[in-house]
């Protein structure tokens, strides 16, 4: 009987070293994780409680620093303090203020390989499964178990096929796939699953939206979303540092739990309207909702084509009056690539603003953007739950940047089809 | 297998999709600790659930039972408030494993049928969940004998303490 990815990455990580079963629970080597500051007191947590002085593993930990970048208040400055410090000690990176997002950082910096086990303190973990490797969200006692011993324990989850036909349409994203497959199935409607994402519908993506694919996964409930490697996934990986990949393919014959086709030449633009992220309608059915905060960022959609959608559609325009645009880059990489090639100075220039790299305002806890009492707030994020930029009174609609990006235009929720520069695609 | 296999107890009864991280965490409450959230822990979705709590209860559910959370606090405040075990029909993934990883157990379960008050009887060892007064039984697989082995020590920590040569199997 064949096997998938899942069950092939995460049996070549055990001491037999042969693919695993579905439902079986396998003790398997983590080969990199990543721990962000909004997770890192409770993971020293664990640390203590362990009691284990010496962490061999924790040299392939990354530390990152991206929910509280800047920090709003001492608590957030001290546990920086504290991450700098364990860095130090255990000889893990640490990467700074203003770096960017962990799981643009993870890829960026050579955590991330082909055929790889990686594990990070964030649900959004499931990042790494565009490199083609088995990558997961734990919590602090996992991370701290495997900074000792270099392994955990894992259930290996049932796979889901997932087919995309066809390219998609320019001015049609990776986002509007998912949030087209989280209005199908439901929030968590792949619940404990790992995807397989195939076809030309993701052989066609660039690298940048694939991760948005195998990010926002995680809304779904998925444990992991895996894609083949290619041509495109070996080039970004040797660019950037990756360790050897080993590729890995599923068998023709491999069992999966069940398989999904969805027509993506055919999608138009998708959004997920306020508090539920499988509320989801097409955007031509609903043009005329107003909004007055558009925010392009965060660890699903603040990549350098992200930006750069925004930058195409609002290069040489005003944005709408009253409407307040964010956009945040994922890295300080991103931004230095989107500041040399001028898209940064085109979103200033039309009355939009560019924060420092980092998570930024997807998440209410940094207070960096409150929206007031009834207001609507579109963004690129993946979650949009009651309050979660910080006030319960305001609503919180998602979409693909270039949905928010022509929002921002014209103060409704808007097709990027319709607008100029909202055609562009990336290559 | 332990003493611990066996977990008898009140129940109390919620619906689908239980967010632990808006319902039994400090994530939208900064400054809460365990001890406090423990004291409120669910209450929105139940008023009167503290009113009828006792050290031991059993917390029933349908799907989805902790939801989008992937914070370790929410197992800390079932935890302190001495839930005995969680039977639901699924659960959130993460949830599920930061459950093990502190020792609480939880079973997944068809739990139509079961009401808020039943007396529960739940057998980690065999799977079998019952409600004696209502002959209501229900056969599960029994979670995974490595899962169990870290659950009967009290969480993933403990075990290691008792197993420094952990191996992959």
């Amino acid at each position: 009987m064949g096997h998938t990815i899942a069950e092939k990455i995460l049996g070549s990580h055990t001491e037999a070293g042969k693919p695993a079963n579905a439902g079986e629970v396998v003790i398997a080597r983590v080969d990199s994780t990543m721990i962000h500051d909004a997770r890192a007191a409770g993971a020293f947590g664990a640390v203590e409680r362990l009691g284990i002085e010496k962490l061999p593993f924790a040299k392939n930990t990354a530390l990152v620093i991206d929910h509280f970048s800047p920090p709003p208040n001492a608590e957030a400055a001290n546990t920086h303090v504290a991450m700098r410090a364990f860095a130090e000690k255990h000889g893990a990176q640490l990467f700074d203020v203003g770096s960017g997002i962990c799981h643009q950082l993870m890829p960026e910096n050579g955590y991330v390989t082909c055929g790889a086990m990686v594990c990070g303190t964030d649900t959004h973990s499931t990042t790494y499964g565009a490199f083609n490797a088995f990558a997961t969200g734990v919590e602090g006692t996992d991370i701290s178990v495997i900074m000792a011993t270099g392994q955990s324990w894992f259930r290996v989850p049932e796979t889901i096929k997932v087919m995309l036909n066809g390219p998609l349409q320019p001015g049609v994203w990776a986002k509007d796939v998912t949030l087209n497959m989280l209005g199908r199935f439901g929030a968590e409607g792949l619940n404990y699953k790992a995807i397989e994402y195939k076809g030309t519908g993701v052989s066609s993506m660039e690298i940048d939206d694939r991760m948005t694919l195998s990010n926002h996964a995680a809304e779904l409930g998925a444990k992991a979303a895996i894609l083949e490697a290619d041509d495109k996934t070996l080039a970004w990986l040797k660019a950037h540092g990756a360790a050897t990949p080993n590729p890995v393919t599923a068998d023709a014959d491999a069992t999966y739990f069940k398989s999904i086709e969805i027509d993506t030449a055919l999608l138009t633009p998708q959004v997920a309207r306020q508090h539920m992220i499988d509320d989801v309608v097409p955007v031509p059915d609903v043009t005329n909702q107003k909004i007055n905060v558009a925010l392009v960022g965060t660890c699903t959609n603040g990549r350098f084509d992200d930006v750069r959608q925004v930058a195409e559609i609002v290069r040489g325009k005003k944005i709408a009056k009253g409407v307040r645009l964010v956009v945040t880059p994922a890295s300080r990489d991103i931004y230095l690539r989107a500041e040399k090639e001028g898209l940064i100075r085109d979103i200033v220039e039309a009355g939009g603003s560019v924060d420092s790299a980092g998570c930024g305002t997807c998440v209410g806890i940094t207070n960096k953007l409150v929206s007031g009492d009834g207001e609507v707030v579109i963004t690129s994020a993946n979650r949009n739950f009651q309050g979660r930029l910080g006030n319960y009174e305001s609503d919180i609609w998602v979409s693909s940047s270039a949905t928010v990006a022509a929002s921002a235009l014209t103060g409704k929720v808007t097709d990027p089809r319709e607008v100029d520069g909202g055609q562009w695609r990336a290559a | 297998m332990s003493s611990n296999a066996k977990i008898k107890g009140n129940a109390h009864k919620f619906d689908d999709n239980v967010n632990t991280d808006v319902h039994c965490s400090n994530k939208y409450t900064p400054g809460l600790e365990v001890d406090d959230v423990a004291k409120i822990a669910l209450s929105k979705l139940n008023d009167s659930f503290h009113d009828s709590f006792e050290m031991g209860d059993v917390l029933v559910a349908g799907e989805n039972f902790g939801i989008n959370s992937s914070r370790e606090f929410a197992v800390h405040v079932l935890k302190k408030m001495g839930i005995s075990a969680i039977v639901a029909k699924s659960y959130g993934r993460q949830f599920f494993r930061n459950a093990i990883n502190n020792g609480l157990p939880l079973i997944e379960c068809d739990t139509d049928g079961i009401e808020s008050a039943d007396d529960i009887e739940i057998n980690l060892e065999t799977g079998k969940v019952s409600v004696a007064a209502k002959s209501f039984e229900k056969e599960t697989p029994p979670l995974p004998k490595e899962v169990q082995a870290i659950l009967s020590a009290g969480g993933l920590i403990p075990f290691l303490k008792e197993h420094p040569d952990w191996k992959l199997n």
